[in-house]
């Protein structure tokens, strides 16, 4: 018997990762992405302040890669993001590609607490993206 | 001090669009020459290639003058895996090409200081100026080179500063 749903046949890996990312209590994570700088010279040097617009992605889940804490290091955690969320923010946004997303991403915001991507890595299967994998570090404290 | 830091990043700028327009960089959604300073942007896991990056570093002040001398050390970092048409097998021109871009930029070895907190940029009294460079040896990971060069840069401290 041939399978006659009118779903797209090659987005079952994106359908199990989601139901998987789900299933181990699926949360979302904030990326917080700048915005195009208009005042050019001015941004440059650090003189005027960056618009940011928090972008939603879900389901994530993250999990902490180094478990033993050393003096002035930040703990590694790796956050594992739907493709199918960054695919509909990338298209709501209108990026270019997930990419491009992350190359504009600042910090990344789970549950309060904010982190810096160290790097993107991507899982694909049938030539489409199923799960991004983002290298995180903790965030420093900043002045208010 | 950041009158002057600002001002020879400023110059540097200026000076790379006219000297190579076509070395670019897309940071923060905009086109621009491909400088930029460290810790004027988000925090780089790695350095961009082809971009020249500035670093602060050194900072010594002169008060036994009759105006305060601030002299801060600038790196300039660089670095390059040559380009893609090439396979990176013209990676070491692209570093001569960097090289020689970085020796262009710093001449003359003045600018004018200018406060750009003002909304439109005052130029200020004094100059900031600076040394010669001195470039370290090319630091080879693979297919990626790398060199840094680091400047003295002075100014002199005005009144309101």
């Amino acid at each position: 018997m041939s399978d006659t749903a009118p779903r797209n046949p090659v987005s079952g890996p994106q359908m199990l990762a989601n139901a998987l990312l789900r299933s181990v209590a699926g949360t979302t994570a904030l990326l917080r992405v700048t915005g195009t700088s208009t005042d050019t010279s001015r941004s440059e040097v650090g003189l005027v302040a960056t618009t940011f617009a928090d972008v939603v992605v879900s389901p994530v889940v993250m999990r902490k890669l180094r478990p033993t804490w050393q003096a002035g290091g930040e703990s590694k955690w790796e956050l594992l993001v739907s493709a199918t969320g960054v695919e509909q923010q990338v298209r709501a946004l209108d990026f270019s590609s997930a990419q491009a997303l992350f190359a504009m991403t600042l910090a990344v915001t789970v549950q309060g607490q904010d982190f810096l991507i160290d790097s993107v890595a991507c899982n694909e299967a049938f030539g489409q993206a199923y799960l991004y994998r983002l290298l995180l570090r903790e965030a420093r404290q900043q002045a208010v | 001090m950041q009158n002057a830091k600002d001002s020879f990043y400023m110059a540097l700028r200026t000076r790379l669009a006219a000297i190579n327009p076509e070395r670019t960089v897309l940071l923060r959604g905009a086109v621009r020459p491909g400088i930029l300073v460290e810790e004027a942007e988000a925090p780089f896991t790695q350095l961009p290639n082809d971009v020249f990056v500035l670093r602060w570093l050194g900072l010594g002040v002169d008060l036994d003058l009759s105006s305060a001398m601030a002299a801060e050390q600038c790196e300039v970092l660089y670095q390059t895996c040559g380009t893609q048409s090439f396979g990176g097998l013209d990676r070491g021109r692209a570093m001569s090409e960097m090289d020689e871009e970085l020796t262009a930029m710093l001449q003359p070895f003045h600018t004018a200081k200018t406060n750009y907190t003002t909304t439109t940029p005052a130029t200020m009294l004094t100059q900031v100026f600076w040394d010669e460079p001195g470039f370290a040896p090319i630091v080879v990971q693979r297919d990626l080179l790398s060199r840094s060069a680091k400047v003295m840069v002075y100014s002199y401290q005005e009144q309101g500063e």
